[in-house]
């Protein structure tokens, strides 16, 4: 096939990840988290699909499809929950949401 | 023969029953009666088994005979077993015979009493544990007649159980009894490790195969057991305490018949002392220290049957120095005397008492002599065999005893220094007990409270034994006479070979020099006390707090005990008991909390948490692969 | 093949059963509880009479198979001794049951419910011959207890409920671990046949059970706030028959399946004995209250009792079974006295006691008599028994025997204080004359107990000579044959 190695679009694949895990990690704004977890889960699929095609075989565009579908609806409950926390004038910081602890 | 010793032990136990069980519907009176009578089935069914002895020639003097199996486990075999030979017959009759007097007397004494049917329950079960005693065939059933005894003691002595006084007695005398039930089970389980049994033909011949220290260790144990129950020292201190029994109880348990008991004991298991010469020597020893001991206390006693109490204790401190030294006979031969002797001077002190409603301290009393004529001259027969004076009964044993002394060595010549110091002493104190009694002016207290006894059933029933008692004390000593008329020594010899015999001189002039000691000690009591020439010296103090032994064993057994069980409570029981599960408690609430500190509630955390175990799952991954 | 030993186990189950099932009222059911009880009784003396008691090994017996792959069996079967022991409990439970009876407990149905439920799986205890059912019995034994001592208990039950489940739960379930180890690796549950083993963790397992059950010091902590809290006659059971329910524990399980962890432990479980026999001695010597004093008195027993299972001769194990026998029935009646003194006077300090002899005769014979022979005087039962013991134990070492002797010693204190703080010298605040003499249900649950005594103080060979077969030298053995 054409086009540049798959090596290349797994080092891409890798750097969304990290980026994406650094985001979570890092920042403090549950939507900006959450938009890292997205990154995340992109560079995931793409990981998904080189290999897909590196193998010539279609288990990992399933699979890809599989984890959009996920995502959508991780996103939809995500997002849900933090309009629910605006709606509250909670304030959007990861670090201040700890009611949780044990 | 058989039958009639099988009849002999359990008649007084089916009084006992019977009285318990019927209760109200028996009639106070009736109790006695009863009681009376099984005792003196007893004595008569002695006589039988005495009377088929004799007809047995002297080596074969010998029947055990077991009715059941009392404790078994394996090749271990204990039954209910007796045996009937001299010694046992000996005792039987003088138990039986002596009990069945005190028995028929106690009617008297204790008529009106509220609790009368519970006094004669037990004291038929007295004498049927002592009969258990006396004419067990094994060490095991021996013991448990030994600890009946002492159960029928503790009942007795605290009969009257609304004074507290009593009750302390009470409590004292059991639990220095049980100090030597313990000893005496410690002798038994060496003795069980050696010879596999306890039957008296297995275990005697055995004897002086043991090794040395065990033959000491089992005399040693079987001593401690003879010289708690008989009082001697260093387990002394509960007999005058006992007094606080009614009179009765005095005269049969705590002079005839109980505390002869280690007497009893020494004689029966004679080879396994004799296996331990030192120890034999030690009770010998021990018996001398207590009769000097006890002397000097009565020297200063002013309860007249604390005076007797501590000459009890006196004399089976002659018959622990003649059993000591070997002289079985002459021992056995001065406890069937001193029973005689001392039950009757304990009832006549009864009469007096009772007489005086109550009233035990003889600085009170006084010209009893014109109040109670027959009284007077009994108390005087008894005094006078207890002082050894002839020829009344206590001359004959007390002085064989001394002479077999004489007879031993150096240390039999050393405890018959002891002895002789004894008789003055005895002389002594007996005669100033009568004296302060019975002679001199009347007192105040005796004129206000003296009333005559009746002549009816109670009259009777105080007056025939004492009576009885009083020809025995003065005749009974003929019995036995030096060398030249022995047949107690005689009857005795199959059972209990004596060690050592008294030639005829030392005999003589032991005597001699006995009487003349005791006769000089009465002499100083009458001029002292009969006469009021001279005044007493004042007492030391030594004497007066029973030289402290009292006290002694307070600070080193009956105080610590307190303070450790005190202590064990607070340091020991207190904190398992409450902390151990606090504690635990505690322990798994600190994990909890520990563990709780995982739960941070931040998200970064948790997702920080993931991104690491992912990242370890996935070198592990890689290297394992 | 025999039903004997499995209606023994299950008469009082249906006993339970119709109880709860069955529309009675109150009076009704006590009745007929107290009814099945002596029926228990009436089945146990035919028992006996069928028992052959020449023949050392298992009579009686019963065998079905229950989880076959893990060839777990309902294997039930009497011994000599354990013949005795479920005697002693059925004639316990029956005495406990009469005086609750007398006493009235209020919820009935339940209450007297729980009580067969507890004597049918007593009974199953000492008859089971299965590790697993030995188990599902000794469970079965604690439900009841738990909601008996935490139900109809004094003031404090809840506390002390919690304490008794904490320690008896964590003894079980070591228990259970060492049965599944043992019984995986020796192919089969079953007792009989199924030869020793020799390691020291599993046997262990079994002894800490049976070490807080019976209790061994110093896992006693949860013994006198139980025997304090509960009612007088679930005390009486407790004291009486439960704690040797461990007993016999050490004896069928512990000592003769494991003769090497026995022989190598011995020593450290004979100073735990010794030491709980001092120490319950001299604690019962300065308790303040009646229960006190017969709760630490039974600690001492259990150790005396331990001490003789675990000298393992002749001596100390028929003097043990004789002991467990005579503390079974001493301490019931001990705890009846005490409850029946506890009503009158409404409570139990011996420092508010006192002169209770006079105008009760029949109180003062009873508890005098009983305690004269708790206290082992030579003559009584309990001397056989604790002579026997000590005898046995004095050839395992000397030390042994003395520290037993010093326990007669303290024993004579501790007991003569008792009957003397209750019945002597003057009537405390707390006794008044409308305090009655035993009344004739009373007497008729206590007399029975105090007569069986004192047949075993004529005759204790009645037990010794019939515990283990004619050759008990051999018994251990024989036992596993």
């Amino acid at each position: 096939m054409n086009g540049p190695d798959v090596v290349w679009y797994l080092c891409v694949a890798a750097f969304l990840f990290c980026t994406g895990a650094l985001g979570v990690l890092i920042r403090r704004s549950p939507l900006i988290v959450l938009l890292s977890l997205e990154i995340m889960l992109n560079g995931s699929n793409l990981a998904l699909i080189a290999f897909a095609r590196h193998h010539g075989r279609e288990d990992g565009q399933i699979f890809a499809l599989a984890v959009m579908a996920v995502a959508a609806s991780e996103v939809v409950v995500g997002l849900g929950l933090i309009v629910a926390m605006a709606r509250r004038r909670l304030d959007l910081d990861v670090d201040k949401l700890r009611t949780l602890r044990g | 023969m058989i039958a009639a010793a099988w009849i002999c032990l359990f008649a007084p136990l089916g009084a006992a029953i019977a009285i318990t069980l019927l209760g109200q519907r028996l009639t106070r009176r009736g109790a006695g009666y009863l009681a009376t009578t099984s005792v003196g089935m007893s004595f008569v069914a002695a006589l039988v088994s005495f009377a088929g002895l004799l007809g047995d020639s002297p080596s074969q003097r010998y029947h055990p005979s077991t009715l059941w199996r009392w404790l078994t486990a394996g090749p271990y075999d204990f039954g209910m077993r007796i045996t009937v030979d001299p010694l046992s017959a000996f005792m039987m009759l003088v138990v039986a015979g002596v009990g069945f007097l005190i028995v028929w007397y106690s009617i008297g004494y204790m008529d009106g009493d509220d609790e009368e049917r519970r006094y004669f329950a037990y004291m038929a079960l007295f004498v049927f544990s002592m009969l258990l005693l006396v004419q067990s065939g094994n060490l095991l059933l021996l013991l448990a007649g030994w600890g009946l005894v002492g159960l029928s003691s503790y009942l007795l002595i605290g009969f009257w159980h609304e004074r507290p006084s009593a009750i302390a007695a009470a409590k004292k005398a059991f639990v220095m009894n049980a100090v030597g039930d313990a000893t005496m089970a410690l002798a038994l389980f060496l003795l069980i490790q050696r010879t596999r049994s306890l039957d008296f033909e297995k275990v005697f011949p055995q004897a002086p195969a043991f090794g040395g220290w065990a033959a000491n260790l089992i005399a040693l144990g079987l001593l401690g057991g003879a010289v708690a129950k008989s009082a001697q020292l260093p387990l002394q201190t509960w007999l005058p305490d006992a007094m606080e029994g009614p009179t009765p109880v005095s005269a049969l348990i705590h002079a005839a018949t109980m505390v002869t008991a280690g007497v009893y004991l020494i004689v029966r298991t004679h080879t396994l002392f004799e296996a331990a010469p030192r120890v034999e020597e030690l009770a010998a020893g021990l018996g001398a220290a207590t009769l000097l001991l006890a002397g000097l206390i009565a020297l200063v006693q002013t309860d007249i049957k604390r005076v007797i109490a501590y000459s009890t204790m006196s004399q089976i401190g002659y018959m622990f120095l003649g059993v000591g030294l070997g002289a079985y006979a002459n021992g056995m031969f001065h406890l069937m005397t001193h029973a005689f002797f001392k039950a009757l001077l304990f009832m006549a002190a009864g009469i007096v008492i009772h007489a005086l409603a109550g009233e035990q301290d003889m600085r009170r009393m006084g010209g009893l002599r014109q109040f109670l004529p027959r009284t007077y001259w009994a108390f005087m027969v008894g005094a006078l065999a207890l002082a050894g004076v002839p020829p009344f009964a206590g001359f004959f044993s007390k002085d064989s005893i001394l002479a077999a002394a004489l007879a031993h060595g150096w240390y039999g010549q050393l405890l018959w220094v002891v002895g002789m110091v004894g008789t003055f002493l005895t002389g002594l104190y007996t005669f100033r007990m009568l004296f302060m009694a019975f002679w001199g002016e009347p007192s105040a207290f005796v004129r206000e409270h003296f009333h005559a006894l009746n002549r009816d059933v109670v009259g009777v029933s105080l007056a025939v034994p004492v009576g009885v008692l009083t020809v025995l004390a003065a005749l009974g000593g003929w019995l036995q006479f030096a060398d030249v008329w022995t047949p107690v020594s005689n009857w005795l010899e199959p059972v209990a070979p004596a060690l050592v015999e008294a030639s005829g001189l030392q005999e003589a002039a032991s005597s001699a020099i006995a009487v003349v000691l005791g006769i000089a000690g009465i002499g100083v009591a009458w001029w002292i006390y009969g006469a009021r020439r001279a005044e007493a010296p004042r007492s030391l103090p030594l004497l007066e707090h029973k030289f402290y032994f009292d006290e002694l064993y307070d600070a080193l057994f009956y105080r610590p005990a307190v303070f450790l069980a005190n202590a064990l409570l607070k340091w020991v029981e207190r904190p398992l008991v409450f902390g151990s599960v606090r504690e635990l408690a505690g322990a798994i609430r600190e994990l909890g909390l520990e563990t709780r500190s995982i739960q941070t509630g931040l998200v970064r955390t948790y997702a920080l948490a993931i991104a690491a175990s992912v990242a370890v799952a996935t070198l592990v991954f890689v290297v394992v692969r | 093949m025999h039903w004997l030993t499995t209606a023994l186990i299950l008469l009082p189950v249906g006993g339970a059963l119709a109880i709860w099932i069955l529309p009675l009222q109150s009076f009704a059911v006590g009745s007929t509880a107290l009814l099945v009880a002596l029926a228990e009784v009436g089945l146990w003396i035919d028992s006996v009479a069928r028992f052959d008691f020449s023949k050392p090994g298992l009579q009686l017996d019963q065998r079905t198979s229950w989880f076959s792959d893990l060839h777990v069996s309902y294997h039930v079967g009497l011994y000599g001794f354990s013949l005795w022991l479920v005697g002693m409990t059925v004639v316990v439970m029956a005495a406990a049951i009469a005086y609750a009876f007398w006493a009235g407990r209020d919820r009935p149905r339940a209450y007297y419910g729980l009580m067969l439920l507890l004597t049918g799986a007593l009974v199953g205890v000492f008859a089971a011959q299965d590790l697993l059912l030995f188990y599902v019995f000794w469970e079965a034994m604690l439900i009841p207890l738990y909601v008996l001592v935490g139900v109809w208990g004094g003031a404090g039950r809840l506390r002390a409920t919690l304490v008794f489940v904490i320690y008896t739960m964590a003894g079980s379930l070591l228990m259970l671990a060492s049965i599944i180890v043992l019984g995986i690796s020796q192919g089969t549950f079953d007792l009989v046949g199924s030869g020793t083993n020799g390691s020291d963790w599993i046997f262990l397992g079994f002894v800490a059970a049976f070490a807080v059950k019976a209790p061994l010091f110093p896992l006693h902590a949860w013994l006198p706030e139980a025997y304090r809290e509960s009612s007088p006659e679930v005390a009486a059971v407790l004291s009486g028959v439960v704690s040797k329910a461990a007993a016999y524990g050490f004896l069928r399980i512990a000592i003769s399946k494991f003769p090497g962890p026995t022989s190598d432990f011995r020593i450290p479980i004979l100073v735990l004995a010794g030491c709980g026999l001092i120490y319950g001695s001299l604690l019962a010597f300065r308790a303040p209250d009646v229960r006190g004093v017969v709760a630490y008195s039974s600690l001492a027993q259990l150790g005396l009792i331990t001490f003789g299972l675990f000298a393992v001769n002749d001596l100390g194990l028929n003097g043990a079974v004789l002991q467990m026998v005579n503390h079974g029935l001493i301490s019931a009646t001990l705890f009846l006295l005490a409850g029946g003194i506890e009503r009158r006077a409404a409570t139990g300090e011996l420092a508010r006691l006192g002169g209770m002899a006079r105008g009760r005769p029949a109180l003062a014979t009873v508890l005098m008599t009983t305690g004269i022979i708790a206290l082992a005087v030579p003559g009584s039962t309990a001397f056989a028994g604790e002579f026997a013991i000590l005898a046995g134990v004095f050839r395992t070492g000397w030390a042994w025997a003395v520290v037993g002797g010093i326990a007669i010693v303290l024993a004579a204190m501790y007991m003569l204080r008792l009957i003397s703080a209750v019945l002597h010298i003057s009537p405390g605040p707390a006794v008044s004359d409308a305090a009655l003499d035993l009344r004739p249900a009373e007497l008729g649950f206590l007399v029975p107990l105090v007569a069986c005594l004192l047949v075993l103080s004529a005759w204790p060979a009645a037990i010794t000579d019939r515990s283990f077969g004619s050759s008990p030298s051999s018994a251990i053995s024989e036992v596993l044959r």
